[in-house]
């Protein structure tokens, strides 16, 4: 009788489909960064800054790869370090920093403090990854207000810091099992970790910083719209990978999560599109209000994903877009808004966007949407795991901790980035370029322009270079 | 020798491209500019702010002519570049002190 050979090449407590589906999601959250935000914003920017925007970008992500695997994943998603006593904000706040490259590191099971019910059934590498790309798109968001005038040593000494300082303790406080997420406020997919976090840390930032050239300002025409087209379609469709990989596990929340995604997005952008058209003074619809419009959807809607039904996620689509344009077209021309050069508006797109998304999850947030169930019953069973708005249950419960979570995001993450803008001040003896260096743009800091013409250049041989 | 400059409205040069064929001209020089005149401009809005430009695309021609052909040329591009629109373009005419053909070294007015 032949003995059937049955080789699994993986542990019993992997699941090839989570682990496929997690891998994926975070792919193309990660080409939401490259080359997605990289286009869209060096499509965004004049000629003049094409490169410097897409060298910070690029560099900005690399950085965070590397943080995050040394010791940047272990202080958002460890083990909480006891700092104080127990069940004290002190002891639930951040992890240790240890890095998670060791063989056991990268293949063991994942954990997290977050995650007590339901074992996860991937490695520990997968829910790196995944979290890694969260982190890494954080900072080029912010980017997009302190475009063509921060130094670009500062932004390589910048980028680290902040992760470490402020997108871990963020992170660990709302997702990694800490203060806020054990006091019931959620946050699907990030939009406080990572959009309103970005909103503040961009506009404290351009304030700090100091404005635009006066002259970059008066000539800022995009470059190439249809570079922000390439990159603002990755945006949206990788977006699915940033709100269906959140549930981690490839499963129903995934999916709903998923479709309230292009529903809010879809519905956010139409809504920006018919708000230029009726209420501008040109009454023309625009591609960039389009774009707008879809960012504010994928951003309001990223708080709640799973949670929101369909209609709610209609809802906030439309209600965030025009609040945001509403803010982009007046807010803006109002102190301190007015006083602050954000160059890409990403405290309107991002930080209120994430914050009204966030608010909408204590009112809109339906017990019906199942995020997970617990292992052994039946998925919707009792105990299985949902969040209840107000529209739903009656109470303000939800509300009052999304908001006390915001509150946090906001004052903790402006005042640490305050500190540590001052601080990279000091170390690289300025946060802007040279005004000299920003006359010129590109070809100053970089030696290389977006569109070089060959027929006016020619090779220089010599001895130092072949 | 002389040089004869217009600038046009840009969709109508193949109108006097055709026209100055048929005069005999097989030559010219184009150049891509901005101009304006009594022609206003416009306006473009990105992400709701507002840009004003003035200038307004045109293109350039360069033709070298024989003394004598000059006043055909002039009057040829004037009638097929003209709409009767304000911003149609001014034609004007240089003295051309030399022009050498660089195939041939022909110099004078051999290399018109």
């Amino acid at each position: 009788m032949l003995e059937a050979v049955t080789n699994i090449p993986y542990p019993s407590w992997l699941n090839t489909g989570d682990n496929a589906w997690q891998l994926t999601a975070a792919t193309l959250v990660g080409l939401m960064s490259l080359p997605g935000i990289a286009v869209l914003y060096g499509g965004l920017m004049q000629r003049k800054w094409v490169v410097n925007t897409m060298l910070m970008a690029f560099s900005g992500f690399a950085l965070v790869v590397l943080v995050w695997v040394l010791w940047g994943y272990n202080m958002a998603f460890g083990p909480l370090a006891h700092l104080g006593a127990d069940g004290s904000f002190w002891s639930n706040f951040v992890g240790h920093p240890h890095p998670i490259v060791s063989h056991f590191g990268e293949q063991n099971q994942a954990v997290s403090g977050a995650n007590t019910l339901i074992p996860w059934h991937y490695p520990t590498s997968t829910l790196a990854y995944f979290q890694l790309v969260f982190a890494a798109i954080t900072p080029l968001l912010f980017l997009g207000s302190l475009l063509s005038r921060f130094k670009f040593k500062a932004w390589l000494l910048f980028v680290p810091l902040w992760i470490t300082f402020v997108y871990c303790i963020n992170a660990a406080l709302l997702w990694g099992g800490g203060f806020f997420a054990q006091k019931g406020a959620v946050d699907y997919s990030g939009g406080y970790v990572i959009h309103l976090a970005a909103g503040v840390t961009g506009f404290v930032g351009a304030a700090i910083i100091g404005p635009r050239l006066a002259r970059d300002k008066n000539h800022a025409l995009p470059s190439n719209l249809m570079m922000v087209a390439v990159g603002s379609g990755i945006l949206w469709l990788g977006w699915n990978g940033f709100n269906g990989g959140d549930p981690f596990y490839a499963g129903v929340s995934a999916a709903s999560a998923v479709l309230n995604t292009n529903i809010a997005t879809a519905a956010a952008l139409m809504t920006w599109v018919a708000f230029d058209m009726l209420f501008t003074r040109e009454h023309k619809p625009t591609f960039l209000g389009a774009i707008n419009g879809m960012i504010v959807g994928l951003v309001s809607i990223t708080p709640g994903a799973g949670w929101v039904d369909g209609y709610g996620a209609l809802i906030i689509g439309v209600v965030a877009s025009g609040i945001v344009w509403v803010a982009w077209n007046y807010l803006s021309k109002v102190k301190p808004f007015s006083k602050v050069d954000d160059a890409l508006g990403v405290v309107y797109t991002h930080g209120i966007a994430g914050l009204l998304g966030g608010l909408a999850v204590g009112l809109l947030a339906d017990p019906g949407m199942i995020e997970y169930g617990v292992a052994g019953k039946t998925y919707d069973a009792a105990g299985s795991f949902s969040v209840g708005g107000y529209f739903y249950t009656g109470s303000m419960h939800q509300l009052w901790e999304q908001f006390l979570a915001a509150s946090w995001i906001i004052i903790y993450t402006g005042i640490a980035s305050a500190i540590i803008f001052y601080i990279v001040k000091f170390v690289c003896r300025g946060l802007r370029e040279k005004d000299e260096v920003l006359e010129v743009g590109d070809l100053a800091i970089h030696d290389e322009e977006a569109y070089p013409r060959e027929t006016f250049a020619e090779r220089v041989t010599s001895l130092s270079r072949g | 020798m002389k040089l004869v400059v217009a600038v046009i409205k840009p969709f109508k040069l193949d109108d006097v491209k055709e026209k100055l064929k048929g005069i005999g001209v097989n030559g010219m020089t184009l150049t891509e500019v901005q101009g304006f005149g009594r022609q206003r401009g416009h306006t473009e809005v990105y992400r709701g702010a507002e840009y004003e430009i003035d200038f307004v695309p045109k293109l350039r021609i360069e033709v070298l002519v024989d003394d004598t052909e000059a006043n055909a040329v002039v009057d040829a591009i004037v009638e097929s570049a003209g709409t009767g629109k304000i911003g149609d373009g001014k034609v004007w005419v240089l003295p051309v002190e030399t022009a050498v053909r660089v195939r041939t070294g022909e110099r004078g007015p051999e290399a018109v």
